[in-house]
Parts: C-alpha cells; sequence; structure tokens
C-alpha cells in the first residue's frame, strides 16, 4: 500500500467521522435544549468549545448566537472542521483513492458531498436543521455500511478503521471533558436535575442512551456515564473500545512496534483511571492526558506508515528491512 | 420524437442521409425512438445527467477556479456507424500506428528515411518533441507509441480523414468507456434491438499490453499509472484506468529511483520495485533531471532507469516526435516507406508554412484555412480563418511569418453532424471520432471511440476543453 493512499484513507474517514460528530452533537444539544427548565446556564457556545474552536470562531464572529454557531459549525468554509469542510475534504481525499475503493463508495461519498452542498446552509433554521443532520449521518453510515460489506478488509481497510476510531475517541473524550466544565458551577447541587439532563445529552449525542441503560444503570448519573463512556469495552463509541480497535489495526501493520508502544500508555491510563471522587479538575486534566495520548498515537502512526520511506537514508535498506 | 423536422444543411449526416431518412445502421434507432415523447426523453436526459453528477464522471477546466471539475456533457442521441464500414477504418488505424512506430524507432536509430530523403531533416530538427536523450534506445517489440488516439473527421462528401495522430498522452478513452455504461444504464431496450458491438474490454487489453512491456517476464509485473495529481483535467480517467486494470496509481513523489536505477514505490512497508509506467505526464516533466528542472510532478532519476531497461513507460518519451502537425502531413509516405502500401485512411490535405510556396498560399487564404501550431493540442493555439476577426488573422500572420516551421493550415472542412437532443427537439450538432489504439506484443484497435460533439450550434469544436461533449459511438453489425 502506498504510503500517500494510506494517508488519505486514513484522513478520509477522519473528516467523515468528524461531520458525523459535529451533526450528533448539534442534534443532541438542540433536543437537550428544548427540555432545560428557564434559566439553565446552558449556551451554545459549549459546542464551540468541545470542537475546540473558540479561537477561530472569535476571529470571525462577534457573538455566541445560535445562528453564528451553527453557521460556523456546519457551512462555513473557514471553519476546517465544518461539517462542509469535512465531508468536502473526506470527498477530496477519496477522489484519490477511486482505485482502491469499491465504486460505489465514491458514489456514495460523492452523493454525500452534493446533499451537504446544497442543503447544509439551511440547518442554521431550526425546523429544517434535525432533518438535514439526521441525513447526514445516514449518508454516512452508508458509507461505514457499504465499506465493511463491500470491500476486503485488507490494509486499507485497516487504514479506514484507524482514522475513524482515533477521531471517535478523541471527541468522545472532548464531550465529556466539557459537560465538565459546564457543570462546575453547580456541583454543590449534584443532583440538579439539569444536570442529569445534559449528561443525557452527551448520551443521546453518541447514541449512547439506551445501551447505557441497557448495561449500566437506569439513572443517569454523571460519574456513571463517565466511567461507561470512557471504560466500557462493547459500545463502540467508548473510548475504551475505540483504544481495543486501534490496536487490532495496529496489530496487524507491519513494523507496529512504535505505535502500539504509545496505545497501551493510553490504554493504561483509562485502566487506572479512578472516576470516583475526581472533581471536576482533576477529571479535566486527566481527559487532557488521554487526549494527548491519542494525538502522540497518531503521530507514531505517520511516522511508521506516511512517511516511513522519507527517514530512510538509503531507500534500498528500507527495502531489506521491510 | 421523429425525424421529419431535422434540418438538413448539404452536410454529411452521420445518422439521416441525404433523403432525410435514418441510414441503415440508425433505422432501429429511431424505429425505438419514434415511440418516444419530447418530454420523455428529455426526463431519460435529466436523469442521466442527476447519474453523472452522482458517479463523478467529470473533467477539470484549467481556468475554472475552485470549482476543479465539471460534469462531463453527455448527448443521450448515439453516434452509429455499421461495421462494414468500421472495419475499414480499423485496418486503416492499424496500419498507421505500426508505420508511425517504426518510424520514430528509425528516427532514435540510424534516420534511415531521413537519409533516404523521405523525410526532411529541417522537420526533424526543429521538432520541439524530438528528444535527444532517447537516441540509441529501441524499447521492447520496436514501439514507442504504445498508446494512440487518433481523431477523424468526415467531410461534407462523406470521406473519413485522419486530423491528428495523438501519441503522447491520449485521453478520453474512460469517457468512451463510461457513456456505454450509461447508455447501457438508460435504454437497456435498444441493447436488445440492435447488434451493437461490445466496448469494454479495453482496460483488459491496455493492461496485455503493457504488461508485455515489463523488462521481468515471467514475474507478475507491477505496473503503476503516473498521473500529475487531482488538478490535471484527466484526472477522472487516470483513477479509472489505474482501478479497472488493478494498477497502482502514483504521484511523481510516491516514486524513487534507486541506486541500483529501479523504479520503487514509497510504502507503508517500504520501497516496492515498479516494472512498467503508464504515464499520464508529458515528457518535458517526466524527470527533472533530463526535462525540466523545475517539474515537481516528475521522478529524478526516471529516464537512467528506463535507459538501462529497469522500468517500461508508455508511452515511450520521446514518442511525441510523430505527434506534430507538420510531421502529420509526411504519414502517408512514411505509411508508403516503411511499409510499401498506401495509406488506407487519407490525411486532410495539408499546407506546410515551412515551404515557401504553401507559405504563400496559407497566407493569401489565411480566411478560408484553419491554422494550427505544430506542438499544441486541445485546440488551442489555433485559428479557423473564416470565423476569426481581421485582428486575429493579421496576428497570426505575424506569427508563421516569425516561425514557420511551427505552423501547417487545412482548409476549413464541413464536419458532418449528427443528431443531437437540445431544447427543441433533435438538432444537428458537428462532431468527430476518435479510437484508441494499442500496440505492444499485439495490436487492438477499440470498437469505435469516443465521439465528441461540438454542443452550440455550429461550432466546430469539440475539444472538452472547449466547451464540447460526448455520445457514445456504435459500431452495429448490419442485418443483411
Amino acid at each position: 500500500m502506498l504510503s500517500r493512499v494510506a494517508e488519505n484513507l486514513y484522513w478520509m474517514t477522519r473528516y467523515m467521522e468528524r461531520a458525523e460528530n459535529t451533526a450528533r452533537l448539534i442534534n443532541a444539544t438542540s433536543q437537550v435544549l428544548l427540555d432545560l427548565p428557564r434559566g439553565a446556564s446552558f449556551g451554545w457556545d459549549v459546542l464551540i468549545q468541545v470542537a475546540g474552536l473558540d479561537k477561530l470562531f472569535r476571529e470571525h464572529y462577534p457573538t455566541f448566537d445560535e445562528t453564528s454557531i451553527m453557521r460556523f459549525l456546519v457551512s462555513d468554509e473557514k471553519n476546517p472542521s465544518s461539517i462542509v469542510s469535512c465531508i468536502h475534504n473526506a470527498r477530496e481525499n477519496s477522489r484519490t483513492l477511486r482505485e482502491v475503493l469499491p465504486r460505489t463508495a465514491w458514489e456514495r461519498i460523492n452523493a454525500l458531498y452534493l446533499f451537504v452542498n446544497g442543503r447544509a446552509a439551511h440547518a442554521v433554521e431550526r425546523a429544517r436543521r434535525y432533518n438535514i443532520l439526521e441525513e447526514i449521518i445516514e449518508r454516512r453510515q452508508s458509507v461505514v455500511g457499504l465499506l465493511a460489506d463491500c470491500m476486503s478488509h485488507d490494509v486499507a481497510y485497516y487504514f479506514i478503521r484507524l482514522g475513524r476510531f482515533i477521531e471517535r475517541a478523541d471527541m468522545t473524550t472532548r464531550m465529556l471533558d466539557i459537560n465538565a466544565a459546564v457543570l462546575v458551577p453547580r456541583q454543590q447541587v449534584p443532583e440538579d436535575p439539569a444536570m442529569a439532563l445534559l449528561w443525557m445529552g452527551v448520551l443521546k449525542s453518541l447514541n449512547a442512551y439506551q445501551m447505557y441503560r441497557r448495561h449500566a444503570s437506569v439513572h443517569v448519573h454523571g460519574t456513571e456515564v463517565v466511567n461507561y463512556l470512557l471504560k466500557d469495552p462493547l459500545f463502540p463509541r467508548t473510548v475504551r473500545h475505540c483504544l481495543d480497535e486501534i490496536e487490532s489495526c495496529v496489530s496487524e501493520l507491519p513494523h507496529h512496534g512504535a505505535p502500539l508502544k504509545t496505545l497501551r500508555i493510553a490504554q493504561r491510563r483509562i485502566a487506572g483511571m479512578k472516576v470516583d471522587g475526581l472533581t471536576p479538575a482533576q477529571r479535566h486534566e486527566y481527559l487532557d492526558a488521554v487526549q494527548s495520548d491519542l494525538a502522540r498515537v497518531h503521530e507514531e502512526i505517520a511516522t511508521e506508515y506516511f512517511h516511513f520511506c522519507e527517514q530512510s537514508p538509503d531507500p534500498l535498506k528500507a527495502v531489506a528491512a521491510g | 420524437m421523429n425525424i421529419n423536422n431535422y434540418p438538413l444543411n448539404g452536410l454529411y449526416d452521420e445518422l439521416i442521409d441525404a433523403a432525410g431518412k435514418p441510414r441503415p445502421p440508425a433505422k432501429a434507432l429511431f424505429e425505438y425512438l419514434a415511440a418516444f415523447d419530447p418530454a420523455e426523453l428529455n426526463a431519460r436526459r435529466a436523469a442521466v445527467d442527476a447519474a453523472i453528477m452522482t458517479m463523478g464522471i467529470t473533467f477539470t477546466i484549467y481556468s475554472d477556479g475552485t470549482n476543479i471539475d465539471r460534469a462531463w456533457p453527455f448527448d443521450i442521441i448515439p453516434r452509429i456507424m455499421g461495421n462494414h464500414e468500421w472495419r475499414r477504418v480499423d485496418a486503416g488505424l492499424r496500419q498507421r500506428l505500426k508505420a508511425l512506430n517504426l518510424f520514430i524507432n528509425d528516427l532514435y536509430n540510424g534516420q534511415k528515411i531521413v537519409k533516404d530523403g523521405v523525410f526532411p531533416i529541417e522537420v526533424l530538427a526543429g521538432s520541439k518533441n524530438f528528444r535527444e536523450q532517447c537516441k540509441g534506445i529501441t524499447p521492447r517489440f520496436g514501439v514507442w507509441a504504445h498508446i494512440c488516439g487518433t481523431d477523424l473527421v468526415r467531410d461534407a462528401d462523406g470521406t473519413i480523414y485522419v486530423l491528428e495522430d495523438n501519441l503522447r498522452v491520449p485521453s478520453g478513452v474512460s469517457y468512451m468507456l463510461e457513456n456505454r455504461m450509461l447508455m447501457k444504464r438508460l435504454f437497456p431496450e435498444l441493447f436488445q434491438k440492435s447488434e451493437i458491438l461490445p466496448v469494454d474490454d479495453y482496460t483488459t487489453r491496455l493492461h496485455e499490453t503493457l504488461a508485455a512491456l515489463s523488462p521481468y517476464p515471467g514475474e507478475r509485473p507491477v505496473i503503476a499509472v503516473l498521473t500529475p495529481g487531482i488538478y490535471n483535467s484527466a484526472y477522472f480517467e487516470h483513477s479509472y484506468l489505474a482501478q479497472q486494470m488493478g494498477a497502482v496509481l502514483v504521484e511523481g513523489p510516491d516514486l524513487v529511483v534507486a541506486e541500483d536505477d529501479c523504479v520503487y514505490m514509497k510504502t507503508i512497508d517500504g520501497l516496492r520495485r515498479i516494472d512498467v509506467i503508464y504515464r499520464r505526464i508529458d515528457d518535458d516533466f517526466l524527470d527533472p533531471e533530463s526535462f525540466r528542472p523545475d517539474s515537481a510532478l516528475g521522478v529524478p532519476g526516471l529516464m537512467r532507469a528506463w535507459r538501462r531497461g529497469k522500468v517500461a513507460i508508455a508511452n515511450a518519451p520521446g514518442a511525441g516526435v510523430a505527434d506534430d502537425k507538420v510531421v502529420y502531413t509526411f504519414v502517408p509516405k512514411i505509411i508508403k516507406y516503411y511499409l510499401d502500401e498506401d495509406a488506407i485512411l487519407p490525411n486532410v490535405p495539408s499546407y506546410l508554412c515551412m515551404d515557401a510556396k504553401e507559405r504563400e498560399y496559407v497566407l493569401a487564404n489565411l480566411d478560408k484555412l484553419v491554422v494550427k501550431p505544430a506542438n499544441e493540442s486541445g485546440g488551442y493555439g489555433m485559428i479557423i480563418g473564416p470565423r476569426a476577426t481581421p485582428a486575429e488573422r493579421e496576428r497570426f500572420r505575424e506569427q508563421i511569418l516569425a516561425d514557420p516551421r511551427n505552423y501547417m493550415a487545412q482548409p476549413t472542412l464541413s464536419l458532418s453532424t449528427a443528431p443531437t437532443l437540445v431544447d427543441g427537439g433533435l438538432a444537428p450538432r458537428h462532431l468527430d471520432l476518435r479510437p484508441f489504439v494499442l500496440q505492444s506484443e499485439n495490436m487492438y484497435v477499440t470498437t469505435g471511440g469516443l465521439t465528441r460533439v461540438a454542443m452550440r450550434e455550429g461550432s466546430l469544436v469539440v475539444n472538452s476543453s472547449q466547451g464540447g461533449g460526448s455520445k457514445d459511438t456504435w459500431i452495429v453489425e448490419e442485418r443483411r
């Protein structure tokens, strides 16, 4: 597999995953907002913080109002993580992958791009938002399903999964992290119903509410939600599950020593984390560390597979080594 | 939808004869279309357009800013030719490419044709595409141009002429294949009614052609399609062909020439040797060590690897020497010289500006002639005299006088037309035909080729870069 192709596969799925996560986040938040009691301190700006885009947002918009935030997250091309930018980038990546991907995959990604391009701007309107974002999620899932069903689970597919699970693990930690931040001023009232609603929002945005209730608890309680979304091995959006998936992919790749070693650090950190009794500030520090772990896993993968041949001073020795 | 009101304007129409009746190979089509009303036909056309958008069959216009691709304009009325007539064209194309390859090989090895006084040394001296670096080399099978796209046109009297030989990096074959797929999706009934010869073995044949070039017979060859990248107008095609052949699609920076002079690609697991490169990059950009040093598209050392026989390149570097509109005028003589045969397909009568007498004629008749530069393709840099302004003609006069070797002229042909679906129904539009010819161990000619059509009324320019579209091309077995 060409290094460039591996890198494009990896980024294509990262972008697709990011677009879907953003769509989920907006839809879940919109639902939660409708349930919150008047005066509850929750703002749309939280979404910007989750995405880690405060600085960029402030450069382009004067206020954190709903319309600006929606435009920024969904259709603003100046935001490289907006849904439109992500789908556009995924499509440009997949354009260079047509000979690797099943033909229908390109057609569906292209159709998703055409859909997003034509409709995304309308997601600013509350009445149309839900359906548009749901359709983006559905269309992206149909690409995932197609790849799972109609392409060989070969090296190319490992890079597809790697991109997906690194991006997903990162997003899950961000969502847990930001919720901690929002809840800081309210910690003195732990059973505040508004807080339960927010945690429910987190679960719902990850499509995890139902599985959480089935496997963890019928009550939505902060500590348990955090514990579940970090450590549950079975639900496909928990950090633990994502790390396990990354491990199974990396193990199949050649010369995987360094990336695997970095990955173990992240796995140990999650396993050793005691959620109970953590102050929100400590939790924030922990999640920050997990995000840094993920960034290092990404760097190791890039070094080993995307830039492997560039590092060897004598390319022929690399042949012998490979 | 019927052809009762189809305007006949004294030109040759591919589907309708002078009496306004369908030509025999097109009869089944019009019987079928008679059952359609214009609205239904337009609905099918809209379905095709939507399919093209989703399938992402696109080409790039360099000047189009951020939107790097445009949908491929496709006309749903096919261009139809009887197999009887086609077989003669097929034979003519084979003859032509065989002679051209003998000619190229001779130019780089001894230049017998020059010594025998058949081909003037001045033409060679002025050729931008003659590469000193290729002298003394004989590629496998003596073949330099492995993939050729020959442009054919038909004049008012029905004669089919060769307009140009594209021997560098001809494109369009993927559209030929995609057009057929679209037609099968949209008019499956038609394919049951008439015996339309298939076109879809092209990529298999291309693979065979390339595999036969491998310097390592007996091993399963690793074949790569070398593309300049997604901003190239034919990127869609590069990726399409790689996909269909099971070849690797590579860009210059993916490749490296190592100390053993072999070409390697950079993979996640180290370097892997490449045996055959189907390059879709012009000579100039192929190897910054040998040609343009500023090229970021090519691979440093590639020419060295090729000269030492460590990798095969198709088309071979330097093959473009025969893809020159001045060399073109000599092709009938070239065929006679190497094969001792008369050309089956005639050239369009041409005037060479390097010849004082012919130049005088050209300058005196600029308002009647088409003048073309020797080395441009894609319809760039040419002038259609009767449609040019006096100022444009004056500018061309100066250019010709400044560099006569670089120009040739031809009479303005009355290109044939075919019915094309426009808003008001069927209307005649000018077209040409580009069949593709493969040669390495064996020869192969596509069944038909890519029909390009000038979608604007009256326009004679069919190039996709100049607003042209395309049609599916049917070679049909005639019932007797």
